[in-house]
């Protein structure tokens, strides 16, 4: 059956840089492992099982460079191996207490599994998950894109040498991991301004996306609303994110995740077990904090977790082919009503965070594989696209001058900017004025190779000071200490570095710690920030 | 209020960053000698941020704050637009102008809000009474 219309997929896979390679066991570098074991190898699975079968899943990716980072970081790797087997070890111990209670068992052998896959494909490609990641993009299976070097949030960044910085060494990051140069670029928080276009286009990339409010307030009329791509005055593609089907998968409330059948988030053995059965497991300051093994289903939103009933995997599963059907079924109303009116077939522009996927979401992995596979098996009149085949293949896009925006919070900065957040800034760009002062002032000089390494460290500082997690973390009181500490040292630190080298007392030692410890981004030559910059 | 608990290079600083429609976010710093010169009383503890357009630079609004407070949050001015901050300070009667902000644009109100989809908080529950 021929296609009503085209659904492009992109998932945004992103973690702030958290490496911390002098501690045995650091515990925000869980983020990273809850997220490889729920999140990256479950849809890496996905992925690759579809494209066995045969059936191309044809969804966009973009991976940040500092999770890129991480994925390819051998300390990560190896605390990541330590965390799947110390999980294990603990789900062994988990199927003996539970041989005898059906209703739980299943799950836990249901998370055994879940483990045993991520153990297996960390095996399976030693440790790397890029590995099949650009196995799959070059099979053209999906498409990866980047997004700025540290997820900077870029309308916040008010000067361009420091806007160019981050796109810049994201392009350059993407070509090291992926052998190519990326297409597209993934805007860190949906966050779209005007200005942004220009440096886009001159650091090579060919499109990217906005919020569908960003079309709306148009200065010209987008005459397709969110269903088609627009191109910039300078020719940068541009996608508009459609809010209906995003709608139903982000909202909890609202959306698939929060149905009753599906998994509780918040409950977990961390809490639940017997303080000194759960004990190792913990940490080494023993607090009692999630171990990621949630045994009950939301049951009732507004219920107190104690109230709680036992998941039931089947039951989540049929929810699962419910939900996928429901989905394809309002696309397909979507694009009829959409070729009734104007006559086109409609694109549906569908992006989420990839976390929200397993992590969040537990069952979001198979979500998107139901979709995926109902198109193909139930001869559904729609058929997934990758952002550079759409553009290939459709006609030139009209041109739009779209407004700014962000997918946060009430549409636009406030997530980011507020009063548990603002004093963060002072810190930012006192950092960021400097790094380019001096990178003006030597980007011409023939430096000594400890000056040049500290330029360069300074520059890698600055960029992780630039991240819009820490203001995130600030906003949502999780983590606020950390995230407070990192932006204040990533900061501070870039700041000594650079008078360090001007007043050329430089501490060899210190710096050789910063290197080990903040180690993204290799080919970083701080000359990216000058203001007249030679890339 | 959370502060930063590392001391920043003194400088002088003035910068305008978009926040939402309605607002604009300023943050300012001082040289040292600025600084002396608030604290020993030379120029009086309320400055004065100056909004203008940037596009003619006719006045659009201007708004009281204290010197050290360090940052405030600004309506947008009617027309929009690109606009920008200048800081004075008020020395023997006489209104001084002591910093310039970069050009920053507040954003345009679009959509009704009913219809957009976040990249949801729901699934980040506050933590209450976080401290950082």
């Amino acid at each position: 059956m021929a296609s009503r219309g085209s659904l492009m997929f992109l998932l945004h896979a992103h973690l702030p840089y958290v490496n911390h390679p002098q501690d045995s066991s650091f515990l925000e570098e869980s983020w990273f492992f809850e997220a490889v074991v729920e999140t990256y190898v479950p849809l890496i699975s996905v992925l690759e099982r579809l494209a066995g079968e045969g059936i191309r899943p044809g969804v966009a990716v973009s991976i940040s460079p500092t999770l890129g980072a991480m994925l390819e970081n051998e300390a990560l790797e190896a605390k990541l191996g330590l965390y799947v087997e110390s999980r294990l070890e603990l789900l062994g111990r988990e199927l003996e207490r539970a041989k005898d209670d059906p209703a739980l068992l299943r799950t836990v052998q249901l998370y055994h599994e879940l483990y045993s896959e991520a153990a297996g494909l960390l095996h399976k490609y030693s440790g790397d998950l890029i590995t099949p990641l650009k196995a799959l993009q070059h099979a053209g299976q999906i498409e990866i894109l980047t997004t700025s070097a540290t997820h900077a949030v870029l309308p916040l960044l008010a000067r361009p040498e420091a806007v160019r910085a981050q796109l810049a060494v994201a392009a350059e990051d993407y070509t090291d991991r992926f052998n190519c140069k990326p297409a597209g670029f993934w805007l860190p928080e949906c966050a779209y301004e005007p200005r942004l276009n220009s440096y886009l286009k001159l650091s090579g990339f060919g499109y990217t996306f906005a919020e569908s409010h960003a079309v709306e307030s148009a200065a010209a009329q987008a005459p397709n609303g969110v269903y088609s791509p627009y191109r910039t005055s300078n020719g940068l593609g541009l996608f508009a994110r459609d809010a209906a089907s995003s709608r139903e998968v982000w909202s909890s409330r609202f959306g698939y995740p929060g149905d009753p059948a599906y998994r509780e988030f918040y409950r977990d053995l961390g809490y639940d077990g017997d303080y000194e059965y759960v004990r190792p497991y913990l940490g080494s300051d023993g607090i009692r904090r999630p171990l990621g093994l949630k045994y009950h289903r939301i049951t009732d939103s507004g219920a107190d977790l104690s109230a709680k009933q036992y998941y039931d995997p089947d039951a989540a599963l049929a929810r699962v082919e419910a939900h996928a059907a429901d989905f394809l079924e309002r696309r397909l109303k979507q694009t009829d009503d959409f070729y009734a009116a104007r006559g086109a077939r409609p694109l549906i522009v569908s992006c989420y965070d990839a976390e929200l996927f397993g992590h969040w979401w537990f069952e979001g992995p198979a979500f998107l594989e139901a979709v995926i596979r109902k198109i193909r098996v139930d001869r559904l009149p729609l058929q997934f696209v990758t952002p550079t085949e759409y553009l290939n293949s459709c006609q030139e896009p009209p041109e739009l001058s779209p407004g700014m925006s962000s997918w946060g919070e009430n549409g636009y900065f406030d997530p980011w900017v507020n009063e548990t957040n603002d004093f963060i800034y002072p810190a930012v760009y006192a950092a960021t004025d400097k790094m380019i002062e001096t990178a003006n002032r030597f980007r011409n000089q023939d430096l000594g190779n400890l000056a040049q390494r500290a330029l360069n460290q300074a520059a890698r500082e600055t960029l992780l000071a630039q991240s819009s997690d820490w203001a995130f973390l600030l906003y949502i009181g999780s983590h606020a200490a950390y995230a407070k500490g990192r932006l204040e040292d990533h900061a501070a630190n870039a700041v000594r570095l650079l008078g360090e080298v001007i007043e050329k007392r430089l501490d060899e030692g210190a710096l050789a710690a910063l290197e080990r410890q903040n180690n993204l981004f290799p080919r970083l030559d701080f000359r990216v920030f000058a203001s007249v910059s030679k890339f | 209020m959370p502060e930063l608990s590392k001391p920043l290079p003194p400088e002088d600083k003035l910068v305008l960053l978009p926040k939402n429609p309605g607002t604009f976010f300023v943050f300012w710093q001082f040289s040292a000698g600025r600084s002396e010169a608030f604290l020993t009383a030379s120029f009086a503890p309320e400055v004065e941020l100056r909004i203008a357009y940037s596009d003619d630079k006719s006045h659009a609004a201007a708004h009281k704050a204290a010197w050290q407070s360090g940052r405030a949050y600004l309506p947008v001015p009617e027309r929009g637009g690109n606009c920008e901050v200048a800081l004075y300070a008020l020395r023997n009667g006489v209104w001084e102008k002591l910093l310039e902000s970069n050009q920053a644009a507040a954003p345009v109100r679009a959509g009704a809000e009913a219809d957009r989809a976040y990249a949801s908080m729901e699934f980040h529950k506050r933590v209450q009474g976080g401290t950082v």
